[in-house]
């Protein structure tokens, strides 16, 4: 007997999306991770565009990933603009992306995908029965929007960030007092993180997956990076990207896919970069790795939760070192370089909070936008995300026997692992073939 | 307000667009857990699973543009279900970003009619939700600002509705003493003809307003662009920069006929 589960709206997830399954007894016959929501076409759009005005219409991909949109768009622009990043906008930079890992984190950790575990509807029900863990995890979210706030001009779509530096920099004061508000945050958070390492990850979700992540600039873990590398030793340069990633068109979704060259899928986010460079952490960001994954093992998607949360430890702990390395310098207004315009390729990577970010901007003579791409995680999850859904169905049907409900249960557990982002995964028009978009 | 003697319902939703102005109400922090106290969120998908998508509301907020089918439907549903609706964000006042679009051809989108899935067909033009169905209330902002949604909601359960700022960001720019980005570093800062409420942010970061929370009421739009072009600023650049947050109204005020004419000269 064939019958479908469908998920028409999929809840606690940003963006308008839906699942399908399609069932034939004790197996999954078909899945589609449907997106409805509409194409907003951003690399049409800034076709014509100033190379100063890309960074306020690009960051508006995404509200939640606005701070590493806004990074990487201006990585790209000044590798094109042959700009060179002083090191306090480097460090400036880096504390706006850990602000931004807080932030995503707490929230998916939180109020997205703690429910699920717990078995509430939402953070709201679920502040009923643990109101000091709710409290904290909102004091802790809205740290990562302070961070924000102090380096960005704003919690969502930075205005501060300029190409080749910052409109007005923090001062001194600020930066202190933004440090004291980090340390206080980390022992109430090893509380949080003991709850979460008392919930149980259920075994149905295991899969053996690929994964994808930057090689880290530094020698540690980290956000940025020049190349993309895989967990089955595979790197490639970002500015090859095209040769690494390919991306094509599914029939039922208004988002483009992704594989790498040799058709695998794979995933991206905090548990690939745990994954790849987990080995890399250090202090307390390491303990909590040790505690969270004690055998080190990773192939569970639902493990994304427990990796976001090791990650916000992380940031955490970064943050308190950019502050500490920026109190170093002189207290100064701004920090800005002369830019001309001119004509050029530029391509950069950061690891966002869901995974691997690329973009890519060619300039013309006059520094206008001639072509332009960008390359999402939610966009290169979906088709492992898929992958997950077909093998959870059938572990769940074979060996529980698992209801309609209990299926859709699981399958909305799966989705929502992923932190899917579906704003940033349509933000492009559909191409037929991704020839097409080669051109 | 008449039927709110108890805790009103609430749903709130979004169309197309970047979930920021959602994000912004997840944002108040400090604030949420009273917003669920003194609101019955019944319907609000970005945040809970358990959701009724049919019963009545008190009061409903949308965010985002009507960019396909599917965001009609669900919008005119919203609207029938909701006894005040409100606007949240550029996006559903002005058009937004996602508005942009409109002026360029399918085929320089490279753009595909009837993909997707059911009710994800493209409808011709992006426009703001407020060009559908009468809103009661609209809150502008590209994200809105927290203050002025907080606001809105203690003027809502007291049955009334705030006032916003009526004067442009260059009013409250000046209030602040900031340096004229216009006059000093020959800039398009669109903040005399952008709605205040911001307190002039940008500028006070030392950047030129980029008109994100839409046209002031009566934008002088003739003496604006007279002042960029003395300026030698270029006509695209002003076009450009005007119609990134509302392209339909700064359209229909001939912007992009004043544009085209000043790039011939």
């Amino acid at each position: 007997m064939i019958r479908t589960v469908t998920i028409p709206h999929l809840g606690r997830v940003e963006g308008h999306g839906g699942i399908r399954v399609a069932l034939a007894d004790m197996s999954v016959t078909d899945v589609n991770m449907d997106i409805h929501e509409g194409s907003r076409y951003y690399e049409k759009l800034l076709v014509g565009k100033h190379f100063r005005d890309v960074q306020g219409i690009i960051t508006r991909v995404c509200a939640i990933c606005s701070a590493d949109h806004t990074v990487v768009a201006l990585s790209a622009l000044e590798s094109a603009l042959d700009v060179h990043e002083s090191e306090r906008t480097s460090v400036l930079r880096g504390l706006l992306l850990h602000g931004a890992a807080v932030e995503s984190h707490a929230l998916h950790v939180f109020a997205l995908a703690l429910p699920d575990f717990l078995g509430f509807d939402s953070v709201m029900a679920m502040a009923q029965r643990y109101p000091d863990e709710v409290a904290f995890a909102l004091r802790l979210k809205q740290l990562g929007n302070h961070i924000q706030s102090v380096v960005g001009g704003r919690a969502v779509h930075p205005i501060n960030t300029l190409i080749g530096g910052f409109g007005k920099l923090p001062d001194h004061q600020t930066i202190a007092s933004l440090r004291r508000d980090l340390l206080e945050v980390i022992g109430p958070l090893m509380g949080a993180i003991e709850l979460v390492s008392s919930i149980e990850v259920p075994d149905w979700a295991a899969r053996p997956t690929l994964f994808v992540a930057l090689r880290p600039t530094r020698d540690g873990f980290g956000y940025r990076g020049e190349s993309i590398c895989t967990s089955g030793g595979a790197e490639f340069p970002v500015e090859g990207y095209r040769e690494a990633v390919r991306e094509f068109s599914v029939e039922h979704s208004h988002a483009r896919h992704a594989a790498l060259e040799s058709g695998e899928t794979y995933m991206v986010g905090s548990l690939a970069r745990l994954a790849l460079w987990g080995d890399r952490l250090c202090g307390r960001a390491a303990q909590v790795y040790a505690e969270l994954f004690p055998d080190r093992g990773v192939d569970n998607v639902l493990l994304n939760t427990r990796a976001q949360l090791v990650e916000t430890v992380y940031s955490l702990e970064s943050a308190i070192e950019c502050c500490e390395v920026l109190l170093g310098f002189d207290d100064a207004e701004t920090e800005q370089q002369e830019i001309v315009g001119r004509a050029g390729r530029g391509v950069a990577a950061i690891e966002a909070p869901r995974g691997t970010l690329i973009h890519e901007y060619e300039l013309d003579d006059n520094g206008r936008v001639s072509a332009a791409n960008v390359v999402t995680p939610t966009a290169q999850n979906l088709a492992n995300l898929e992958r997950d859904l077909r093998s959870s169905g059938d572990h769940l049907l074979r060996e529980t026997a698992a209801s309609d409900a209990e299926l859709k249960r699981g399958f909305e557990m799966i989705a929502r692992a992923y932190d899917p982002c579906i704003s940033c995964s349509v933000h492009v028009m559909r191409v037929e073939d991704s020839a097409d978009d080669r051109a | 307000m008449k039927d709110m003697a108890s805790k009103p319902r609430v749903g709130i939703f979004g169309l197309t667009g970047c979930a920021g102005d959602q994000l912004q109400i997840l944002n108040c922090e400090d604030r949420l857990l009273d917003l669920a106290r003194d609101l019955d969120i019944v319907d609000w998908v970005m945040v809970k699973t358990d959701n009724d998508h049919d019963c009545a509301l008190n009061i409903a907020f949308v965010e985002g543009v009507v960019a396909t089918e599917r965001d009609l439907e669900s919008l005119r549903a919203v609207r029938r279900r909701a006894g005040i609706l409100v606007a949240l964000g550029t996006c559903a006042v002005w058009g937004g970003l996602p508005a942009m679009r409109n002026s360029l051809s399918k085929e320089a989108l490279g753009r595909e009619t009837g993909c997707g899935a059911d009710g994800g067909i493209e409808i011709e033009e992006a426009r703001p939700a407020a060009d559908f169905v009468p809103f009661d209330f609209l809150l502008p902002g590209c994200p809105i600002e927290r203050g002025e949604f907080l606001a809105l909601v203690r003027a809502l359960l007291a049955g009334t509705t705030p006032e916003l700022p009526a004067v442009p960001v260059c009013w409250e720019c000046k209030t602040r003493e900031l340096p004229c980005r216009v006059i000093f570093n020959h800039e398009v800062c669109c903040g005399a003809m952008t709605r205040g409420g911001c307190g002039a942010r940008c500028p006070g970061h030392g950047v030129a307003c980029a008109g994100c929370r839409g046209p002031v009421e009566e934008p002088n739009y003739d003496a604006n662009v007279a002042m960029f072009a003395d300026r030698g600023l270029s006509w695209q650049d002003i076009a450009a920069r005007m119609r990134v947050f509302s392209a339909p109204v700064w359209m229909t005020m001939g912007l992009e006929r004043e544009a085209r004419r000043g790039g011939n000269d």
